[in-house]
């Protein structure tokens, strides 16, 4: 895989995708977008997910829990027709970028949708 | 740089703006499609087919200096791709293509590092310095095209992240002055952040005579995170707010202030706005009970 488009691409083709966007969340910026986004805008969506990927990143009560801490990896929100998935894309230099993904919760399947995202975030970054 | 506003009125406070000439000329360099650079003392816009592909500042860590802060690449490595890619325009290319870097890896820098430099080419913090207005055509930059993006992306970005800073504490003056913990930050900052949160490192580099700016390239961090963090930081009552002139003694440029932290402290509690600083002042010493 290489570069954004690639990622979002295939991001697409995970069962019940219906939108995925690389979204800078300290200021909400979308790095890049396919499909739909709820409300039919990528924009909102990246603005509001940013707030709450921010909130949940920067809390220690989620890392400190255990004795192998370390950032947080993905928040998970599910509702009565949708699944709402954030990774967050780990990199080797500074950066605050996540992936994410809404998915029908009719065709997804939560915990394949999930594994093919961990794998999609790393192979964007490495070489 | 060289001086902070004479008030703690916000200076960059109406989102309509930057610089109206320079927003429309943007505007009409996207419609003509042009290829360029749009420059002055605050940094450059390049501009291929009317799209952004770079831009720079003295205020924002570049693409090299993300990218060697931390230990993705080696300064050498970097320093390769400059010379070897450099002349043909393609030092970005020529990472990736010599499995340097992956190509998301280098997506994702750029573009941190464009918009966070075009930021500061709208918005100088220098409240004598006006966004660029000359363009030299067919200018082009030695790190070449990696994802360009729409003027009207730009601008948008550059609006909202004007209004995060408001949103955040609407104090401008923490923009350009060194960032100085308050005495007890760290015992008040205890355990409720996580090690990864940006506001917790910006508060470790923060040794009294860095500003945001040169905390951000010391850490090899976006500037405008790093001035989010700040004034969010200032808002938390864990920075110093300076309240008068001469709060900020040094320029981006000048990356190692020969400022002291009791001069600087000293010049804060100077003249200028005496009912804000006042307020600061109660409102950090309520704080600090």
């Amino acid at each position: 895989m290489s570069g954004i488009d690639a990622c979002l691409s295939e991001a697409m083709a995970i069962p019940g995708a219906r939108g995925a966007s690389l979204v800078d969340w300290t200021s909400g910026l979308t790095l890049g977008a396919a499909g739909d986004g709820p409300d039919r805008d990528h924009e909102t969506a990246a603005a509001e997910t940013s707030e709450l990927a921010r909130l949940a990143f920067e809390n220690s009560a989620f890392t400190r829990a255990t004795e192998d801490a370390g950032p947080v990896e993905d928040l998970i929100v599910t509702a009565r027709g949708s699944y709402h998935l954030i990774r967050f894309v780990e990199t080797s230099f500074d950066s605050s970028v996540f992936l994410y993904l809404w998915l029908d919760r009719a065709e997804a399947n939560l915990a394949m949708a999930r594994f093919r995202l961990q794998g999609l975030t790393a192979g964007l970054v490495l070489p | 740089m060289t001086a902070a506003t004479g008030t703690a009125t916000p200076r960059r406070a109406s989102p309509e703006s930057p610089a109206p000439p320079t927003a429309a000329t943007l505007v009409r360099l996207a419609d003509e499609r042009a290829t360029g650079a749009l420059h002055g003392p605050v940094g450059a816009l390049y501009l291929a087919d009317g799209a952004v592909v770079h831009a720079e500042s003295p205020a924002a860590p570049d693409v090299g200096r993300r990218l060697t802060a931390g230990g993705r690449l080696s300064p050498e490595t970097w320093e390769e791709a400059v010379s070897r890619g450099g002349p043909g325009y393609r030092a970005g290319g020529f990472l990736v293509e010599h499995g340097r870097l992956s190509r998301g890896e280098l997506e994702l820098c750029h573009l941190s590092a464009l918009f966070d430099a075009a930021y500061f080419v709208l918005c100088p913090l220098e409240t004598d310095r006006r966004p660029p207005e000359r363009f030299l055509r067919e200018a082009r930059h030695w790190l070449g095209p990696v994802r360009p993006v729409p003027v009207a992306a730009v601008q948008r970005e550059v609006c909202r992240r004007r209004e995060l800073l408001e949103r955040a504490w609407p104090c401008p003056a923490v923009d350009a002055a060194p960032v100085v913990p308050v005495p007890d930050a760290a015992r008040r900052w205890g355990s409720g952040a996580a090690p990864a949160c940006g506001r917790r490192a910006v508060l470790e580099a923060a040794d009294g005579r860095r500003t945001p700016v040169q905390i951000a390239r010391v850490l090899g961090r976006s500037a405008f995170a790093t001035l989010l963090d700040v004034r969010r930081l200032a808002a938390q009552g864990l920075i110093r707010t300076p309240a008068g002139p001469g709060a900020s003694g040094t320029s981006p440029e000048n990356p190692d202030p020969a400022v002291p932290a009791k001069a600087g402290a000293a010049a804060r509690q100077g003249a200028g706005a005496p009912e804000v600083s006042l307020l600061y002042r109660i409102r950090d010493a309520l704080e600090a009970l």
